[in-house]
């Protein structure tokens, strides 16, 4: 796991203390978070920590390293390059992508003009989420969405933090390469630079050689765009929901395009109240819905239903 | 003998240094001058191309612009080296390292200052605005230079002679 992009962005003082932590918990690290005056935390294998001034791990937040205001000015030095202009658009959605793939979530205090949000001033907290790309992690569940060389359009379903976005690029990747099937193009429409992760549009994670991602563009336009230009075989679209995805999607696979896509929820009867999902879910647009968990780690397969939300697969885990 | 030869050194000696003088007053306008297309460039770096500042500055540091180059690629340097430091300190010390080597003046050296404290602080269209005025300013400042310049530097080469002659006509 190469760290080195996360030290770059953090100011000496904190990264020094990252940097002498335990070789265990940097190689499972999650979320480093910093708050101004608050204690200084870091996320590895699921549990939480706050970093002591000793660089001790303690579950107890007294005693623990507070990073200071500076810092917290330097940090976002660092971030942004000293240009908060060429950051426009990502102090508005409020979150950073770094190189590496790697995503730094912003909050402090909120600018909003006519109602909407313009952008995050006087930023005080940072969430460092380090982004993992586990490569094989879809090849479990290929043979389910894979028939005879048909790829079946694929709904995943699942609370966050349970590798939902890891196991779509996986499949991105599988299918690139042409594992478990022939190997198809495929677009990626990465509205929150998650799945490619990419720094000024050059994709950061392996997502396999026959890939196009649109970067930051929105879901809906972004799958039109992409039919229209680059003649996906398969298109990958993380968190659907809204209306105008609803027809995008309709667009889509009607004009023979397949597609994987992901939806935040933990059960199939949850996803299916929300009201445009049911739809689709209705429609029968999805032939394969699955839910994933944390059960037995991050990436657990729940269950794999068909598009008639019919039980074919339980319980495997993927890693 | 040795008396005409200590004459006419003293007087090449004064008219140098007149005419150091004088091309340092016509140096300044010109260099003002290059200040302005540089951050011309920077507008459209901030503007169209939207690159970050480090970037921005060390592309203009790569470009023909004589002694401004340095400037630019002295700021990017200290961009990137110091820690996340705040920019304006950054940038103070590039500019301030930098100005002596400089035909100009303290006058234009505030004005770019002032630009410097906003300089990355804000969303693109402020930026742009910032930009807009300080290049305002420094052609008032070049302005000024320029007349400066007509008025003086004529003046200042013909002193350095007659400094010199003054000095031999006492000294003889």
């Amino acid at each position: 796991m190469d760290l080195k992009p996360i030290y770059q962005v953090l100011p000496l003082s904190i990264r020094n203390r990252i940097q002498s932590l335990p070789r265990t918990i940097l190689s499972g690290l999650e979320e480093v978070r910093i708050r101004q005056d608050r204690p200084l935390e870091v996320i590895a294998a699921g549990k939480t920590w706050f970093v002591s001034s000793n660089q001790q791990l303690k579950l107890d937040p007294r005693d623990s390293v507070l990073p200071t205001r500076e810092e917290c000015h330097k940090l976002l030095n660092l971030i942004s390059n000293h240009s908060l202009y060429a950051l426009e658009e990502e102090l508005r959605l409020g979150y950073i992508t770094v190189e590496g793939g790697h995503r730094i979530g912003l909050a402090g205090k909120v600018v909003t003009e006519g109602g909407k949000v313009r952008h995050v001033r006087d930023v005080t907290a940072f969430n460092i989420r380090i982004a993992r790309q586990i490569k094989g992690v879809g090849k479990a569940l290929l043979s389910s969405i894979v028939d005879q060389d048909r790829i079946k359009n694929l709904l995943i379903v699942s609370p966050p933090g349970c590798g939902k976005t890891t196991l779509l690029r996986d499949l991105a990747r599988l299918v690139s390469i042409g594992e478990g099937c022939s190997a198809r193009k495929v677009g990626i429409v990465d509205e929150r630079s998650e799945i490619a992760g990419c720094v000024a549009g050059v994709p950061q994670h392996d997502i396999g050689p026959r890939t196009d991602v649109l970067d930051a563009c929105p879901k809906a336009e972004g799958m039109m765009m992409l039919i229209r230009s680059m003649s996906p075989e398969v298109l990958v679209v993380d968190e659907i929901g809204r209306r105008e995805d609803a027809d995008a999607i309709h667009e889509a696979i009607y004009a023979g395009v397949h597609l994987f896509t992901t939806a935040h929820g933990s059960s199939i009867q949850e996803v299916r109240k929300r009201p445009i999902l049911r739809e689709l879910i209705e429609e029968e647009v999805f032939e394969r819905i699955v839910v994933l968990s944390r059960r037995s780690g991050p990436g657990t397969i729940e269950a794999v239903y068909d598009g008639k939300c019919q039980l074919i697969r339980s319980t495997t885990c993927l890693s | 003998m040795l008396k005409l030869i200590g004459s006419i050194l003293l007087l090449l000696a004064t008219t140098g240094i007149g005419f150091v003088f004088a091309g340092k007053l016509a140096a300044r306008p010109k260099q003002i001058r290059r200040l302005i297309h540089a951050l011309a460039i920077l507008e459209t770096e901030i503007g169209y191309g939207s690159r970050n500042l480090a970037t921005a500055c060390s592309h203009i540091g790569k470009r023909n612009l004589e002694n401004i180059s340095e400037l630019f690629h002295q700021m990017s340097l200290r961009l990137t080296t110091m820690d996340g430091a705040a920019t304006y300190e950054c940038l103070k010390l590039a500019v301030q390292d930098w100005w002596p080597t400089t035909a100009m003046k303290s006058s234009e050296k505030e004005v770019f200052l002032q630009f410097c404290k906003t300089l990355g602080k804000s969303d693109r269209h402020d930026q742009l605005a910032h930009l807009a005025l300080v290049k305002q300013n420094l052609q008032v400042e070049e302005q000024k230079a320029r007349e400066e310049q007509i008025q003086y530097e004529k003046m200042v080469r013909t002193l350095g002679v007659l400094t010199g002659a003054l000095l031999i006509i006492l000294l003889y």
